[in-house]
């Protein structure tokens, strides 16, 4: 039989497993700002190949944006650990990037491009992105973001030209600076209360 | 060196005996930190444990001789980085841990 003391020292211990365990699964979600910037950066390609060169708004824009994630991301994830979960998503986000580049050049440069079939195929890769997404963390608001990208590009589809922009341009809005805002709310607030709840584990 | 073994279970037969290598509050938090991750940097685990570079150095070298922890020393960026990571024989031995646990509060609440 145990005693008091020793029942409660085996609690204590149960109880330090789960802290540590909730602890280290704290440490992969801070992508809003991404969302935020990707926003600004479709943002940015639209209105440069609208008002100024057609030809290098979106090759220039999505480069320079790549090459900023990448380098705040690498500053934010020095000394983190990685988990299967965040490889996971990393591969699913990597995969679109390198998609929706090949396939904005290649399109843009063959002469091929018609403007609702890019917005609809772009809007679909976005779409399934943010729904694999959504599906892996059990995380309901952004199947919402996938919903509003396929919207997009069903209204591409059937939709003229002006039509297909402005479903193009309030999915961005939608799926991209609020949900990216939003985001970065909620993982604010978790870190602080994470901050609040971190105990020590001193031997 | 292992650690001594720590007095909690009772010699009754039909009860488990807890890993003396797990049990150190300090050697448990890393095992079940790093069983969330694939490997960490002994800075992570410093920050996320508040524990002391000394005390930390020498909790995780017990965890390796046990072969529960296996350490990888590089550099990157001209910076030297250790990286630990819980071996098949640590994960094991985690989750035996936490079976032998449950089993010995369950033995505790029924008394």
């Amino acid at each position: 039989m145990t005693t008091n003391a020793q029942e409660q020292e085996l609690k204590d211990r149960l109880s330090l497993i789960e802290a540590m365990i909730a602890e280290g699964r704290q440490t992969t979600e801070s992508w809003g700002w991404t969302f935020v910037l990707w926003g600004v950066a479709y943002y940015v390609a639209i209105a440069w190949a609208y008002w100024g060169n057609p030809a290098i708004a979106w090759p220039v824009t999505m480069v320079t944006a790549g090459l900023i994630t990448a380098l705040i991301a690498m500053r934010r994830s020095e000394g983190h650990p990685g988990t299967s979960l965040g490889r996971s998503m990393w591969a699913v986000w990597i995969s679109l990037g390198i998609s929706l580049f090949l396939f904005g050049i290649c399109s843009g440069f063959s002469g091929h491009a018609d403007q609702n079939v890019v917005v609809a195929v772009i809007a679909t890769m976005l779409g399934m992105a943010n729904a694999t997404s959504s599906l892996t963390l059990r995380w309901k608001p952004q199947f919402a973001c996938a919903v509003v990208w396929w919207a997009a590009a069903v209204v591409s589809l059937f939709g003229t030209v002006t039509q297909s922009t402005i479903g193009f341009l309030v999915a961005i809005f939608l799926c991209q600076i609020v949900f990216g805002s939003y985001m970065m709310i909620s993982e604010a607030r978790e870190k602080k209360g994470s901050e609040r709840n971190s105990g020590a584990a001193h031997a | 060196m292992l650690p001594m073994p720590e007095p909690v279970a009772e010699s009754a037969t039909d009860l488990p005996e807890l890993n003396p290598v797990i049990h150190g509050k300090l050697r448990l938090a890393l095992l079940s930190l790093l069983s969330t991750v694939e490997e960490a940097e002994f800075t992570w685990l410093r920050a996320k444990t508040n524990s002391t570079d000394g005390n930390l150095g020498a909790q995780l070298l017990k965890l390796e001789e046990a072969g529960y922890v296996a350490v990888e020393k590089k550099f990157v960026l001209r910076k030297p980085q250790t990286l630990y990571r819980m071996t098949q024989a640590g994960r094991q031995a985690l989750t035996d841990y936490v079976q032998a646990l449950k089993q010995l509060l369950g033995a505790a609440i029924n008394v």
